[in-house]
């Protein structure tokens, strides 16, 4: 009994908490045994080729599609519960709008759902998504990226807790991802949780406080945004004819520094402040360098590192 | 349910699809009225022999198409029995529950309403609201259409035209729920408009009925939707008029308890 209240207490301190969290369609797993964990206040960035899973997995966080095995929290609680589901906004790949109703009309849509009487939250939504002025022009005129702003204050009603967002910046102009990107800051800023998956690693990696990739249906690793960086410090990066030859050499002659085989031309070396060094001791003992120069990984390289190594990686 | 309800009632409002629905029961409801004056009035049958559409040999059989006819008649020729009307308001609760799908506001109900049946509910009460606004207005404008062309037929008591609209919105409903039940099954435009037209219109269940007819087992088909709609009383005089009430009900049931078991089967 206590240790179920133990394991009850531990849940709520992740707003998505998942075990084993399994979709399968016929034979073929969408999703396989999934155990995602994100903290209170974080922006967590889901990454994932096309197919990998997200969508479905974030389908079954918000309800939207039922899990074969496993199970799935928010903030403590199954995501069947009501309640809990009051401090969900949800965007799943495209916003879904009538497109013959106006922006406003389609908010009020969604608040009645919700419940919400006061119109006030609606303006307010309209207003952050910067969407206040569209009148009566109807969803059908919208451009792709005031569909998904649209979308967006759609979720943000009823001053969620936790946002999943699906893929938000699709079809978004500079200044509307930009202006996304200001409102999670903000929203994380006032202690909001927010999933959000994008194929943008780059947009992706300057709000995201932590990562998760996932690689045919499977976590291969969580991450934070500090470990990430340490994952992807800066290397010096040389390309020779045998690099298993010329390695003993570098550890021999720079004993400060990590070195290591990347590929059988290639050698990384972490931790070094002059490249021409190495350039120069190579030389000296006739191997010659064909390229060699400093590279920082950025998270669009470690991500297709991960996809490239799948599990083993992490 | 009722936030979903209310949600409904609002785009229902704003829906163009209500008015244009109704637009075309009253415009076949004119048309049908036009044709019964010009052939058994006196004026229409002059105007119709004038244009050779009519003739003298006819004229006789054209003079009793209003015997025996009331307002309540006239209301269930020009509207109810053909089918029309359920073709009408099937294709309008067609459109309206697959739009739902096609634009995919189907995903913010649900991430908000865990309980599918709420959704099936709402539609059905949606569709029920809009069933008794149409069946008054149509018969209100029947009425008035009688007043207009000057009291051709005379008119139905009150107690047989509540008993009659009470049935027939009953019958209605429930061919409403069966609509809701194909669209969420099938989330098909093209699916739900066939069979707003197959079975509201009785194709299937007369052609069903013919077959069955031949071997003599078509009693039962008595206590169908499309049947009582069509055989149905016009006023009370037995309670064996009222099985009219068992036959909605329990298809009203049926249909609704299917459509929420399917949905709460079916992935968003």
């Amino acid at each position: 009994m206590n240790a179920e209240k133990e394991k009850a207490e531990k849940r709520k301190a992740f707003a998505v908490e998942t075990v084993g969290l399994t979709k399968c369609y016929g034979d073929k797993a969408a999703v396989r045994d999934l155990n995602l964990k994100v903290g209170e206040g974080q922006i967590y960035g889901f990454i994932g080729r096309n197919g990998a899973g997200k969508s479905t997995t974030l389908k079954m966080l918000s309800g939207l599609v039922a899990p074969t095995s496993g199970e799935a929290w928010l903030y403590g609680k199954p995501v069947s519960d009501p309640v809990v589901r009051r401090r969900l906004g949800v965007l799943i790949e495209s916003a879904g709008l009538y497109p013959n109703m106006t922006a406003r009309q389609n908010a009020v849509m969604k608040a009645k759902c919700m419940g919400l009487t006061d119109e006030k939250s609606v303006d307010e939504a309209l207003e952050l998504a910067g969407l206040a002025g569209t009148g009566k022009k109807q969803v059908r005129h919208f451009s792709m990226g005031m569909k998904q702003r649209l979308g967006v204050a759609l979720a943000l009603l009823g001053n969620p807790d936790l946002l999943i967002l699906d893929e938000p910046i699709n079809g978004m102009d500079p200044e509307g991802i930009k202006e996304l990107r200001q409102l999670i800051l903000r929203l994380q800023e006032e202690g909001k949780t927010v999933l959000v998956s994008s194929h943008i690693l780059g947009e992706l990696s300057k709000i995201a406080t932590n990562y998760g990739i996932i690689k045919d249906g499977e976590l291969i690793e969580q991450i934070t945004r500090q470990e990430l960086e340490e994952k992807c410090q800066d290397y010096f990066q040389v390309e020779v004819e045998d690099a298993r030859r010329a390695l003993p050499l570098i550890q021999e002659s720079f004993s400060q520094v990590q070195a290591e085989v990347y590929d059988s031309r290639t050698i990384r070396i972490y931790g070094l402040a002059e490249g021409v060094l190495v350039n120069q001791k190579l030389a000296e003992n006739r191997v010659p360098v064909y390229s060699s120069g400093f590279h920082h990984m950025d998270l669009e390289e470690y991500f297709l590192e991960c996809m490239e190594g799948g599990k083993e990686h992490a | 349910m009722l936030n979903l309800l209310r949600m409904d009632l609002y785009r229902m409002r704003r829906s163009k699809s209500v008015y244009v629905c109704l637009a075309c029961l009253l415009a076949m409801a004119i048309l049908c009225y036009g044709m019964i004056w010009l052939m058994g009035t006196p004026q229409g049958q002059q105007i119709m022999m004038r244009t050779g559409v009519l003739v003298e040999e006819d004229l006789e059989e054209a003079q009793t198409i209003l015997e025996n006819v009331d307002t309540l008649v006239m209301f269930r020729q020009t509207c109810m029995d053909g089918g029309m009307y359920s073709v009408v308001f099937g294709i309008w609760i067609m459109l309206f529950v697959c739009m739902d799908y096609q634009s995919g506001f189907i995903k913010n109900i649900m991430a908000t309403h865990k309980n599918r049946w709420n959704y099936v509910g709402s539609k059905v009460m949606t569709a029920g609201l809009l069933n008794l606004v149409y069946l008054v207005f149509q018969l209100g404008f029947i009425l008035l259409l009688n007043r207009l062309f000057g009291n051709m037929v005379p008119y139905a008591g009150v107690k047989s035209l509540l008993f009659y609209l009470s049935w027939v919105w009953l019958l209605t409903t429930a061919f409403a729920a069966m609509m809701i039940l194909i669209c969420v099954w099938t989330r098909s435009v093209a699916a739900g408009a066939l069979v707003a037209v197959l079975m509201g219109g009785g194709l299937v269940p007369m052609a069903l009925y013919g077959i069955l007819n031949n071997f003599h087992a078509a009693g039962w088909m008595k206590y169908t939707v499309y049947m009582s709609i069509q055989q149905g009383a016009g006023s009370y005089t037995s309670p064996a008029d009222l099985y009219v009430y068992a036959v909605g009900g329990v298809f009203l049931v049926l249909y609704t308890a299917v459509a929420g078991l399917v949905l709460r089967r079916q992935d968003i």
